[in-house]
């Protein structure tokens, strides 16, 4: 297997591992999206916003604010162990870098999305029985775009001071079309409507994804540059 | 040694000098012109009859909503140079046309409600100008605090740039959203301000606007262009 | 339909007023930043 393959493999091994061993980002991802979802569900007025209304709403946002918590942590869990500085003086290419990082931060958000979506289901008593492989689909599709666009930020909000507000601050305008899109098509899934209705949006997600994953993966070499 | 390295910054700042001068004269010129238009627009505009006087907010609104585009995608532009060319001057031409950029947006952000209201009786309409102007706005700000928080120049410049060139890359995808979401969710049908078909007066005023506007946008860039040149003279100076 | 335009240039006056504080005090604040970072020293 090429080279830069499998050291993008070994750095979202590490990653992951150094994630598996402390748990913070996960535990504290999961927390929130179980907040947000009762949120959610006490903050509507039940005679006039049915749940199935808002439920794509309200998996969306989980989803988004649960994933740039995960983000936020991969990035500043190694800022602390001083790790990130020996990972650049390494010969690493920075193609091969940003890989790693994206499939580790890919997997953490992956994550948290398996946990969210569960409690989803319980909360908002939703039936996915025939919607549940187009809402892993979609929530594929919409994830990857945002999470490229959070790796390469998250390495730049890292060396600002106020990295935990830099990212969020940074990142939002950039996940609102991939979630508009991932909105527009849950509700369609969750309602059944054919797939033709969903094509448009689909499109526009497999798109931003394209252009977005290409450019962080390009610019990424001048983030990490010295 | 020690004397030849200290005339080079000072030569600087009296280009900085230079620069600013000139801005402020552009800038006066154009607010001059922003004047001239003021009149023109509420003295020898025609009243739209549907609308009333709030129509004519749009002499106002729509250069400003022009020139924050303009400011934004001149953002993105002169990062992509830099990334490729490394010159200075691109990152600090960046810098300054955020920062303008960022005054054009409020006014259109805040005319556009003052508009709004008393035309489509809400403050805010998720049309597609507004809202995406709304989002120009916010990259504005994400872009200036990383700036802020940033302290070494070049690493600034490169992360700036990075910014700036994935933000006018969403433009288009912002936009696009915000389309096939409004064709799904029809708006009320509302009064359609401006758009084709202007009677030649407003037409004649809304184009004299944009220019004294651009115009503006040159001024002030020039201006804050000359502000970042003499602080960077000054920074060379103090640690040469 | 002949009817009268609405009256609202209390807007107007309001639009306008605000887009040349936002534009002049703008302006303002270059000026005095600008003559900051001139000083001589």
């Amino acid at each position: 297997m090429p080279e830069w393959i499998r050291l993008a493999l070994v750095i979202a091994a590490k990653d992951v591992r150094a994630e598996l061993r402390s748990k913070t980002a996960l535990l504290s991802a999961t927390v929130f999206a179980s907040l947000v979802l009762v949120i959610f569900n006490f903050a509507r007025d039940p005679t006039a916003l049915s749940a199935t209304d808002l439920a794509p709403s309200a998996l969306w946002v989980t989803f988004a604010f649960a994933a740039m918590v995960a983000m936020n942590r991969s990035f500043t869990v190694e800022r602390e162990h001083g790790a990130l500085d020996g990972l650049l003086l390494a010969p690493v290419p920075s193609s091969a870098l940003f890989a790693g990082k994206l499939l580790a931060n890919l997997a953490f958000v992956a994550a948290v999305e398996a946990v969210a979506l569960p409690l989803f289901v319980l909360f908002f008593n939703v039936d996915l029985s025939r919607a549940l492989p187009g809402i892993i689909g979609t929530a594929a599709l919409a994830t990857i775009g945002f999470v490229a666009v959070g790796t390469i930020f998250g390495a730049m909000a890292v060396r600002t001071r106020f990295a935990e507000l830099m990212l969020p601050v940074l990142l939002l305008p950039f996940m609102v079309p991939p979630l508009i899109g991932a909105v527009q098509v849950t509700s369609r899934l969750l309602a059944a409507r054919p797939l033709s209705e969903m094509m448009g949006w689909l499109r526009l997600l497999a798109v931003y994804d394209v252009v977005f994953v290409t450019l962080a993966a390009l610019a990424f070499a001048f983030v990490v540059e010295e | 040694m020690t004397i030849l390295a200290g005339t080079a910054p000072i030569v600087t700042l009296d280009r900085a000098r230079v620069v600013v001068r000139r801005g402020v004269i552009i800038s006066g010129v154009a607010l001059l012109g922003i004047a001239v238009v003021v009149v023109l627009a509420l003295g020898f505009t025609p009243v739209e009859a549907r609308q009333g006087l709030a129509q004519k907010i749009f002499y106002l609104h729509v250069p400003s909503a022009w020139c924050t585009l303009l400011a934004f995608s001149l953002v993105g532009i002169a990062g992509g140079l830099y990334l490729w060319l490394e010159d200075p001057r691109l990152d600090r031409f960046a810098a300054a046309s955020a920062e303008v950029g960022v005054a054009f947006a409020t006014v259109m952000l805040t005319t556009g409600p003052i508009w709004a209201k008393p035309i489509w009786g809400t403050w805010w309409t998720w049309d597609a100008r507004l809202t995406l102007t709304l989002f120009l706005f916010f990259l504005f700000v994400g872009y200036l605090a990383l700036r802020a928080a940033v302290h070494d120049r070049h690493e600034r410049a490169r992360f700036s740039a990075v910014v700036g060139i994935m933000g006018l890359l969403l433009v288009p995808f912002v936009h696009l959203s915000v389309y096939l979401f409004r064709t799904l969710h029809p708006q009320p049908i509302v009064l359609k301000p401006s758009e084709p078909s202007l009677p030649w007066e407003m037409l004649r005023t809304l184009l004299i606007s944009t220019a004294m506007f651009t115009l503006l946008y040159i001024g002030y860039v020039t201006i804050r262009y000359g502000i970042a040149l003499a602080a960077d003279a000054r920074e060379e100076r103090d640690v040469g | 339909m002949s009817a009268e335009p609405p009256a609202n240039g209390g807007y107007m006056v309001a639009a306008y007023v605000v887009a040349g504080a936002i534009l002049l005090g703008y302006f303002l604040s270059l000026a005095r930043r600008a003559k900051q970072v001139l000083r001589k020293q």
